[in-house]
């Protein structure tokens, strides 16, 4: 039978998000997949270089919603690192904090998508249900659901008070109540289990052969953490255990997750019971020393990475983001090909394309500023775009 | 800050290098930047690939350094980042593929091919990554030459 191209998006393929994958299938089973990027490129690294490193924040914040806090760790502290300074002990305690709180709520968004994916929409929202709890927890802290504002650079902008601090420990109760409760959901529930084992299949060479990152290296029993490897914030002190599962496949995916979520929390103790006292930021010029600068974090989905490049003025010259998703998706496409006894079938492609938490605007980023014409030869400016709209009556 | 571990591997890729460094810098804690002229660039990397078992590669990012363009692949060695950093000129911007060595790059080179015209040779296949299929060939967003106009508002006359 000759092989037949399924086309599965760029319209929300799995998550919400535009992608566009071309699967070639041989009846039901798909032969190999091909993914086609940039639908949500925004020309954040470019604009990037036209706004000040205060601005930035702001526009490095907007590159995700749900993983907004891994993406301003990383951006405040690499300018921090051009600066050559510590920030303030304090701060560092609370950036952990709102960190492990963002990947609960990640985690947790997740399971429920997840549980979407495969035809279980209870656990969806069950899941999200719970998830508002946390949810609760940030806009307590920082008064915003999802976008925090809460970093700065030398610092943060918001204190921990110690009835803030006793709201949010009730809160971790909470969470860790349930959370536990999916950990056996996940681990016996056979709508789970049929829909997950075997399936998703990254072996430990394929993940380390691809370079893949975050949750879906450690399903696929590699340790690594960036949290561990290379701690930044307060992760040298905070002790946690870095998760890793042995199957390789979706259900190791959906383990990881849910035992990471029960670390957070742990974490999240931890930073208030030892929450040091003193300022909570330092007060740093508006412009670095020359110098470039790197910097990584374990965003809720894996090794996020940015470089930073100063000339000596108010404004970054190159600023370069690399989000986890990035690093996965060719370890996604891996996992979408069929090879000996493993067969892909075209009813599990939600899932396996689910089963990386991809985040598809984190990804792309930089944009088309001008659409430029079908007219391959030359491009039109911004004169004759007006001009154009101005004879078309437009 | 104690730079021990840091100074010890910088003295390890001297040797492991020899005059093809031409500068090597500890940034930071856990974090060195090593550079190399374009045509050892993919040399030196084999050996230090070689040498240390290394398998992950974080990124390349490429910078535009006025007349030539930077091509800095990000490795990771036991959780310290290790950047080489090459210049090539922009108007012959080209440079030896990555893939072989680390095929995690694939991605990254096609991004940096997108973005800012630099060739890779022997890549696979370098196809347009995150730009739209219908932007033209010889523009690259990321050159600084490359200039966003801002929109103005448009009043009737």
């Amino acid at each position: 039978m000759p092989e037949f191209s399924v086309i599965v998006g760029p319209q929300h393929p799995a998550l919400k998000e535009p992608e566009s994958f071309t699967f070639w299938v041989d009846g039901e089973d798909v032969v190999r997949a091909e993914v086609r990027i940039g639908y949500a490129h925004r020309g954040i690294e470019k604009a990037a270089e036209s706004r000040t490193y205060i601005q930035n924040i702001l526009l490095i914040e907007r590159i995700c919603g749900i993983c907004n806090v891994a993406h301003t760790i990383c951006y405040t502290q690499n300018v921090e690192y051009l600066y050559g300074r510590e920030i303030p002990r304090r701060a560092e305690y609370i950036r952990t904090i709102i960190e492990e709180l963002n990947r609960i709520h990640s985690h947790l968004l997740w399971v429920g998508i997840a549980g979407h994916e495969i035809g279980f929409d209870t656990l969806l929202m069950y899941v999200w249900r719970d998830r508002e709890v946390v949810m609760d927890l940030i806009e307590e802290m920082t008064g915003n659901r999802v976008s925090t504002a809460l970093m700065t650079v030398g610092g943060v902008t918001r204190d921990i008070t110690p009835e803030l601090a006793t709201r949010l420990r009730k809160g971790l109760d909470i969470l860790e109540e349930r959370t536990k409760y999916y950990e056996k959901i996940a681990a016996g529930e056979s709508t789970i289990l049929a829909r997950t084992k075997g399936i998703g299949i990254l072996t430990r060479d394929e993940a380390i052969r691809h370079c893949a990152v975050g949750p879906t290296l450690r399903a696929s029993g590699i340790k690594s953490d960036i949290r561990a490897d290379d701690p930044y914030a307060a992760h040298d002190e905070v002790p946690f255990d870095v998760i890793t599962s042995d199957t390789c496949d979706l259900f190791g995916r959906v383990v990881v997750r849910v035992y990471e979520t029960i670390e957070s929390i742990k974490q999240v103790r931890y930073c208030l019971d030892h929450l040091p006292n003193g300022p909570i930021r330092i007060r740093l010029p508006n412009t670095p020393p020359r110098g470039e600068s790197l910097s990584r974090v374990e965003a809720p989905r894996g090794e996020d990475i940015h470089y930073v490049r100063s000339d000596g003025s108010d404004r970054p010259a190159r600023y370069k983001v690399r989000a986890p998703t990035l690093g996965n998706l060719a370890g996604l496409v891996e996992m979408l090909t069929s090879k000996g006894n493993y067969k892909v079938h075209v009813a599990d492609i939600p899932i396996i394309l689910a089963g990386i938490d991809p985040c598809m605007c984190c990804m792309d980023r930089t944009a088309r500023f001008i659409e430029p014409s079908r007219n391959k030869e030359w491009v039109w400016t911004w004169d004759q775009l007006k001009r154009y709209k101005r004879r078309s009556g437009r | 800050m104690n730079l021990e571990r840091e100074e010890k591997l910088t003295s390890e890729l001297r040797e492991l290098l020899g005059d093809r460094v031409s500068d090597i810098k500890v940034q930071r804690a856990r974090s060195i930047f090593v550079t190399v002229k374009a045509k050892d660039y993919k040399e030196s990397i084999r050996k230090v690939v070689e040498k240390y078992g290394l398998t992950h590669i974080s990124t390349i990012t490429g910078a535009d350094s006025g007349p030539t363009i930077d091509v800095m692949p990000h490795l990771s060695y036991a959780g310290t980042k290790i950047t080489f950093k090459a210049a090539v000129p922009k108007t012959a911007a080209e440079i030896d593929t990555l893939t072989d060595i680390l095929p995690g790059a694939v991605m990254y080179e096609r991004e940096v091919h997108d973005l800012l015209g630099v060739e890779f040779r022997g890549h696979p296949g370098l196809a347009r990554l995150v730009l739209s299929d219908d932007w033209p060939n010889d523009v690259y967003p990321l050159r600084k030459e490359y200039k966003v106009v801002r929109p103005e508002p448009i009043r009737k006359a």
